[in-house]
């Protein structure tokens, strides 16, 4: 498990157009560019942040990629993955 | 020889534009009055720039460079996460003094990240916004703007200890640059705020209180003292922003400062403090 990889996608796929494309296009293929493992494979495919958080993601980059890229981009439902209850949100993107 | 004459400690708080009116709306008056306070105060000065000394959010830096501490020398122009009523603009940089810092730092054990051509993030663009564009409105004069980003949300961190160290920096440089002009400095950040995980929501304005009382007392070793480890369990991670709030002090040099305004909103996810640095 390689954090620093590991964040390294998930801020490309935050900041970066062309990663967001090429993840949108065919995800697998976009992370067998990156030395990480299954785990961190399903974590990233499975929008799996809580997981994420456990092993030292920022949560900015968390919380800027499920806003990018996940398919249901409510913070609602980012506050549920966490195991959250909270109505509020940090998030710049409403 | 040039001389910062004073400054302010105010939030970044990119939730107020996002949702307006999830707050109170008392609450919400204050706070936007606060920044006009701070807009007015700029005005009745004599300054001519502001140093903002801000944080990235993970977005203008990524793992490839992560600078502890970085200003920008040149062309500037953001913010990269536009909001509703914060829209992407030139800023007027005082490219002399932000070069002339740069290059002091080199001589006396400084090494500054340069930014030649610099796209902020809102941590800079919202006091730019309503701070310093807004007192040019109200005094009909130019006031240029420089951005100093601290490594105070991604690690690994600048310590709270060199923050204080660089903000003397700042202001030795600044006193030794060749003009008579008067600056000012905003540290940019806080207070309380969790970003991103589970706790967001949650203010703790004991702890705000805290911070205040020190910030208001000149109280820069208090705010050193603090193990990040107390902040991010008192704090959250918004809150490691307080490195801003020191080495914006440390460059004031300020005697003392006094509270405009605090209120925590947890619509707004964030404890929100602003304070003068007040010099004379």
């Amino acid at each position: 498990m390689s954090r620093d990889v590991l964040e390294r996608i998930l801020w490309s796929l935050s900041v970066d157009r062309f990663s967001k494309e090429k993840f949108r296009e065919d995800s697998q293929k976009f992370l067998s560019r990156f030395p990480i493992d299954e785990e961190s494979v399903r974590m990233i495919l499975e929008f799996d942040v809580k997981a994420m958080q456990a092993v030292g993601i920022n949560p900015m980059l968390t919380l800027g990629y499920w806003i990018e890229m996940s398919p249901d981009r409510r913070i609602s439902s980012y506050n549920r993955k966490l195991g959250s209850e909270s109505a509020h949100s940090a998030s710049i993107k409403g | 020889m040039a001389e910062i004459t004073g400054g302010f400690l105010v939030p970044h708080d990119p939730v107020m534009f996002v949702a307006p009116d999830a707050a109170d709306a008392e609450k919400a008056k204050k706070v936007w009055d606060a920044y006009e306070t701070c807009a007015e105060r700029l005005a009745e000065s004599s300054a001519s720039s502001v140093i903002i000394v801000g944080n990235d959010h993970y977005m203008l830096f990524g793992t490839t460079c992560l600078p502890k501490y970085c200003i920008a020398t040149g062309h500037v122009e953001g913010p990269l996460d536009q909001l509703p009523g914060l829209k992407k603009e030139q800023v007027q940089n005082h490219e002399a003094l932000a070069q002339h810092i740069a290059a002091h730092g080199s001589e006396t054990g400084f090494d500054w990240a340069v930014a030649r051509s610099f796209t902020t993030d809102h941590a800079f663009s919202i006091p730019y916004k309503l701070i310093v564009r807004r007192a040019e409105e109200i005094s009909g004069r130019s006031i240029s703007a420089i951005p100093v980003y601290l490594a105070s949300a991604v690690d690994p961190f600048i310590t709270k200890a060199r923050a204080r160290q660089l903000g003397e920096q700042i202001r030795a440089a600044v006193e030794s640059f060749n003009s008579d002009e008067q600056v000012f400095v905003i540290g940019s950040g806080g207070i309380s705020h969790w970003v991103g995980t589970k706790e967001t929501g949650k203010v703790n304005e004991q702890f705000d209180r805290q911070i205040i009382d020190l910030c208001c007392n000149a109280n820069i070793d208090g705010l050193v003292a603090f193990t990040d480890e107390q902040v991010l369990e008192s704090g959250g991670n918004g809150a490691m922003e307080i490195r801003n709030f020191i080495c914006a002090m440390a460059a004031a040099n300020a005697p003392r400062a006094e509270l405009i305004e605090y209120q925590p909103v947890p619509e707004w996810v964030t404890g929100l403090g602003f304070i003068e640095l007040k010099k004379g």
